[in-house]
């Protein structure tokens, strides 16, 4: 289980002022669990995710991942980025590869796993690729077998999405949510789509800026729905979708108004 | 419907017309662009050369100060067959070679490690920025003097004086090219799991060589451009010292002949570095 308990961050912004990035947001995402971040720009989202991800320590609070302290960057936290961040020189296998290397697996056996993530993500035949060749999509698909590779407990994907087309982007919702449902992982995932985080998530964060702090949160039952049939489309169109998507939708921009008012 | 009719009309233009007769169109450039221009700059040499002959021909220019292409040529020929200055023209030229590429190894050594350092490290940043930062906009000519005096006239001061010039922009260059690696680069090996060597080896050199080559690239063209000086030094050997030599005696057309040997070397070498680029960092400027 990963366990976020009272999370604070403050900054020191240029001009000298310190900006409450988060504010005391607490929430644990159980095993299997896949907890969406839902939020504007500025409402903390990604300093949390950074923060889980060991890139950035908090100013109070404390993260644990089963039942250890979340001290710094780690490989049982498999991080997606947005921008993908593959290393240009080296192959899509090579990428993926990555953090098996760096933990000394022998040759044969990371050329196993490779190739079982890359069937995974449906990348088999692209191995030798170069990432550059790659579309968009592709490469975050590289990006999600990269972060896998490690066998991590969670993964934590910023906004993962976010620079696809639309129809992609659907197609890659489709991926992850096959990938999670075989790979039984916790996830952390970020958006600012409220479709996207209804449809993917067991639990969601609704966040709201300055301070960035959690709102409301709501248990859903989409994504089990989505795992049994697989077709999104009749999901999206469902009442209840509808009605929980309206509902987020008054939410977010209530806060907007609450802070262009302030 | 007119969509189904327009279609048809299509495939009978197809059928008359081969695909041969399109007019293919793409959107304006602005600039330059990737228009070739080679056989623009083959003409332009074409008539720069032409110019040359006619100008020494028609005797515009004293003789002394231009001779004739086909002269310089000629020059050529008996430099190689008798050598030049008290020595044949391949030794002149394995001088300047040998001074050049012992220079840039040993400021690719140094240059390399400490301007990775220095993009790393923060006391490496603050004490070597102190004494590069002094001497590197200095022109060679400047501190020549000092190193006839410190270290004599033999090979050693020539070479440090290379070294030297050579040796800042393939250093500043080293650590602009750690300055310029994203951070998500590092974050996501460092959520590999990577330790601090790893992170060296397999994030940090593989970023910066792009930069380095560069360096490297230019840290060869201030090379060639500080040889001519360092052969000023109570050289005997050297394509400078001949070039130095030969002005001594008026020798108009061999200055020429050395200066297109120079050229030919500068060229050789930066090609060398492009195709070193072309193999190592074919993914530079990419992702």
């Amino acid at each position: 289980m990963l366990k976020v308990d009272h999370a604070s961050v403050f900054f020191a912004a240029r001009d000298g002022r310190t900006v409450h990035a988060l504010d005391r947001v607490s929430f644990d995402i159980p095993d299997e669990g896949f907890v969406v971040a839902l939020g504007a720009s500025g409402c903390g989202k990604s300093t949390l995710l950074n923060a889980i991800a060991g890139f950035l320590p908090l100013s109070e609070g404390s993260i644990t991942l089963n039942g250890r302290p979340v001290t710094g960057p780690g490989a049982d936290r498999g991080v997606v980025f947005q921008k993908d961040a593959l290393l240009p020189w080296k192959s899509v296998a090579d990428n993926v590869a990555l953090g098996l290397k760096f933990a000394g697996v022998g040759r044969r056996e990371r050329q196993e796993r490779v190739e079982d993530l890359l069937q995974l993500v449906g990348l088999a035949d692209f191995g030798k690729a170069a990432p550059y060749e790659l579309s968009g999509g592709m490469r975050q698909r590289v990006g999600i077998a990269r972060a896998l590779a490690t066998d991590p407990a969670i993964l934590l994907m910023d906004e993962p999405f976010g620079a696809l087309d639309s129809l992609t982007r659907e197609h890659m919702q489709e991926l992850l949510i096959s990938v999670w449902s075989r790979t039984a992982k916790k996830v952390f995932f970020i958006t600012h789509s409220i479709e996207e985080a209804l449809l993917l998530g067991t639990q969601v964060l609704v966040m709201s800026p300055r301070p960035g702090r959690v709102v409301r949160r709501f248990d859903v039952d989409f994504v089990r729905r989505f795992v049994e049939g697989g077709d999104a489309r009749p999901i999206k169109t469902s009442p209840e979708f509808a009605e929980l998507r309206e509902e987020i939708r008054a939410i977010l921009h209530e806060g907007e108004n609450l802070r262009s008012a302030a | 419907m007119s969509e189904i009719i327009h279609a048809g009309e299509l495939v009978g233009d197809n059928r008359a017309a081969p695909v041969a007769k399109v007019r293919l169109v793409k959107m304006a450039d602005f600039g330059v662009g990737d228009k070739p221009t080679l056989a623009i700059s083959l003409v332009t040499a074409v008539v720069i050369l032409a110019a040359w002959w006619l100008v020494s021909r028609l005797g515009v220019v004293p003789h002394l100060f231009l001779p004739r292409p086909d002269e310089v040529l000629r020059q050529v020929g008996n430099i190689y067959r008798d050598g030049y200055a008290g020595a044949s023209l391949a030794d002149h030229v394995s001088a300047s070679l040998f001074r050049i590429v012992v220079a840039a190894l040993i400021a690719i050594a140094a240059g390399i490690p400490l301007g990775l350092l220095m993009g790393l490290n923060r006391w490496a940043k603050g004490v070597l920025d102190t004494p590069i930062e002094f001497y590197w906009p200095l022109p060679p000519l400047s501190y020549l003097p000092l190193m006839i005096i410190w270290l004599g006239i033999g090979e050693t001061s020539k070479i440090t004086l290379l070294v030297l010039a050579m040796f800042a922009p393939i250093c500043l260059s080293a650590q602009a090219g750690v300055r310029s690696l994203p951070l998500e680069r590092v974050n996501a090996a460092r959520a590999l799991g990577a330790s601090r060597l790893q992170l060296f080896f397999h994030i940090v050199m593989p970023s910066a060589l792009p930069e380095i080559l560069t360096g490297i690239r230019i840290a060869l063209g201030v090379g060639w451009g500080t040889l001519v000086a360092a052969e000023l030094i109570a050289s005997t050997r050297g394509i400078g010292y001949m070039i130095m030599s030969a002005s001594q005696f008026l020798a108009t057309d061999v200055v020429f002949v050395g200066i297109g040997i120079i050229a030919i070397c500068a060229f050789a070498f930066g090609a060398l570095v492009r195709a070193a680029e072309a193999l190592l960092v074919p993914w530079k400027g990419k992702l």
